[in-house]
């Protein structure tokens, strides 16, 4: 973008007084873009964990297991029944399915290899339940029937499950605000020390100003103009190659990996394409940037021309 | 419209640059500033144009004891004063036309109020097939042409010009100081620092000179 076209006074004021080209201009703007896309990144991971967490809260929610220990002296298929029984008997239980045995070892597969023959092991057998109702659904209750009618019987809720994933999320979501804010501080930081730089290498064109009497004010006007229009191309740069990552990165989940995987991965990680609500946050984060760097450059401006005072 | 008290002088921990000046100067007249080089005429036109401050005495300009200045003042003060700096001081990255329409942008005018004006001006001294181009590739003399024409375009009570005719052939020189009296014709009040024997002959003005052993002011 051509960095003559952001003019926020109006172009019938005259012409630009503070040189087109600062020294410090294109650093700035490059700093600039780099910090946006890094925070852009950064709330997109954090947006994404934190939906992925949500969905798959809710995913494991409507979902709970019943396992039955072989006993001595139990017949395992009619346990398998009666427990079967009590859970359709309870209200917003969907449907059931017992697991063959079969089942259950291969779902024990990823942790003994293949080659291990666990019909040794007198695994216990699973049925798993579907809720329709999550909420509605009595589980607790369910619990107690198959603990009281069914030997060896025990429900797993998947909470503890839960509550790690929560937790486990939580704790990404909260680091990742918190880069979020050491890199809002960094760029405050830079521009400060880059607006100071700027005012200094172009002190000659302060003084002449100051003594052919030019305000404060005025000065700190044509600066401050310059260092928005510096922020919102750096913004504009960053979120555009953000916006360029989240596109590749949702393209190779989509395409670069076999179905399988990408579907795993895109039920793992939700979907890396921002959406709307993604792209309304890449624009505030562009905006945020931009008008950080103006604010910080109008009061860095204004304390070195108090300071200097000629 | 502008008194001296004893006003002395020193950078920094240096010695005193200027000691005991004890002057007035009235309205619409036209002074001299003379003295060896070092002798501080430039020092004294910095006292005027209020960019530095005495460090000994007081010094009232345009009715005002400029030692308790806030900044609001101390801008409405440097609006009333033109300058023509000994090192022309033009900004290099605007064009000629730019430089002296410069004090008329700062003060908020708009360019479609000042333009025929600056034109005006620019051809009156000279420079009018010049006023595109960058201060920089201008000759020592168009340079000193666009800072007078900088200094005088706002029309100011006060002129300040720091060897304004240095640069310059015999020829361009006087046309320069024809243009100086010309000014102080028209009513502004003018101090102007010189070398240059034949003007302090040929004009009769009043001359405060800065001599080794102090201060004093003729005619
Ligand atoms: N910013 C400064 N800091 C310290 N000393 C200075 C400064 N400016 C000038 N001086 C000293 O003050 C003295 C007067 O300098 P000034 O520039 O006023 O002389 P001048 O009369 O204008 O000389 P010239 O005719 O060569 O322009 C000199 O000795 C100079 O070295
Ligand atoms: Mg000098």
């Amino acid at each position: 973008m051509a960095d003559t076209k952001i003019r926020l006074r109006p172009a019938k004021r005259g012409f630009a007084i503070v040189p087109e080209r600062l020294v410090t201009g294109r650093t700035l703007m490059f700093l600039i873009a780099i910090m946006t896309f890094l925070s852009s990144v950064t709330l997109g991971a954090v947006l994404l964990v934190q939906q992925s967490a949500v969905g798959w809260s809710a995913d494991i929610g409507r979902q709970v297991t019943i396992q039955i220990m072989a006993r001595p002296g139990e017949v395992m298929a009619s346990n398998l029944r009666s427990a079967v029984a009590l859970a359709e008997a309870t209200p917003g239980v969907a449907s059931t399915r017992v697991l063959s045995e079969a089942e259950g070892q291969a779902l024990l597969e990823p942790w003994f290899g293949t080659g291990f023959d666990l019909s040794a092991l007198s695994i216990p057998r699973l049925i798993v339940v579907n809720l329709s109702d999550p909420k509605g659904a009595d589980i607790d209750q369910l619990a107690i029937n198959l603990t009281n009618a069914v030997p060896g019987a025990s429900l797993d809720t998947h909470d503890l499950w839960r509550t790690q994933l929560n937790s486990m999320a939580g704790t990404i979501v909260v680091s990742g605000l918190l880069v979020f804010a050491l890199i809002v501080a960094a760029t405050v930081l830079a521009v400060i020390f880059s607006t100071l730089g700027t005012m200094a290498s172009n002190r000659e064109i302060v003084d002449v100003l100051h003594f052919i009497g030019a305000s404060n004010r005025f000065i700190a006007g044509e600066f401050q103009s310059r260092f928005l229009a510096i922020g919102l191309q750096g913004g504009i740069l960053g979120g555009g190659a953000a916006l360029v990552f989240f596109f590749t990165a949702g393209f190779i989940t989509g395409s670069v990996l076999p179905v399988q995987n990408a579907t795993q991965i895109s039920v793992f990680f939700g979907q890396f394409l921002p959406g709307l609500y993604g792209l309304f946050g890449l624009v505030a984060v562009v905006l945020v940037i931009a008008g950080l760097t103006g604010l910080t450059s109008r009061v860095t401006v204004h304390r070195f021309l108090n300071r200097i005072s000629v | 419209m502008i008194e001296f008290n004893e006003v002395g002088l020193r950078y920094g921990r240096g010695p005193e640059v200027l000691r005991d000046l004890t002057f007035a100067i009235s309205p619409g007249s036209f002074h001299f500033l003379t003295g060896a080089s070092g002798a501080g005429k430039t020092t004294l036109l910095r006292l005027l144009l209020l960019s530095l401050s005495p460090t000994r005495g007081t010094i009232h300009m345009f009715g005002e004891d400029v030692s308790v200045l806030d900044q609001e003042k101390r801008l409405r003060l440097r609006r009333r004063i033109g300058i023509v700096f000994q090192e022309f001081r033009l900004l290099d990255h605007l064009t000629t036309f730019e430089n002296v329409a410069l004090p008329l942008r700062v003060r908020g005018e708009p360019e479609s109020a000042y333009r025929a004006n600056v034109e005006e001006l620019l051809e009156w001294v000279g420079l009018g097939d010049r006023m595109a181009v960058n201060p920089a590739l201008l000759s020592g003399g168009e340079k000193q042409r666009a800072a007078i024409a900088r200094a005088v375009i706002a029309k100011p009570e006060l002129l300040l010009a720091d060897e304004p005719t240095g640069n310059v052939d015999p020829d361009l020189s006087q046309r320069l100081l024809h243009l100086f009296v010309e000014l102080n014709r028209m009513g502004t009040t003018i101090v102007l620092a010189t070398h240059a024997r034949d003007f302090l002959k040929r004009f009769d003005f009043p001359r405060l000179e800065l001599t080794k052993d102090g201060f004093s002011i003729n005619g």
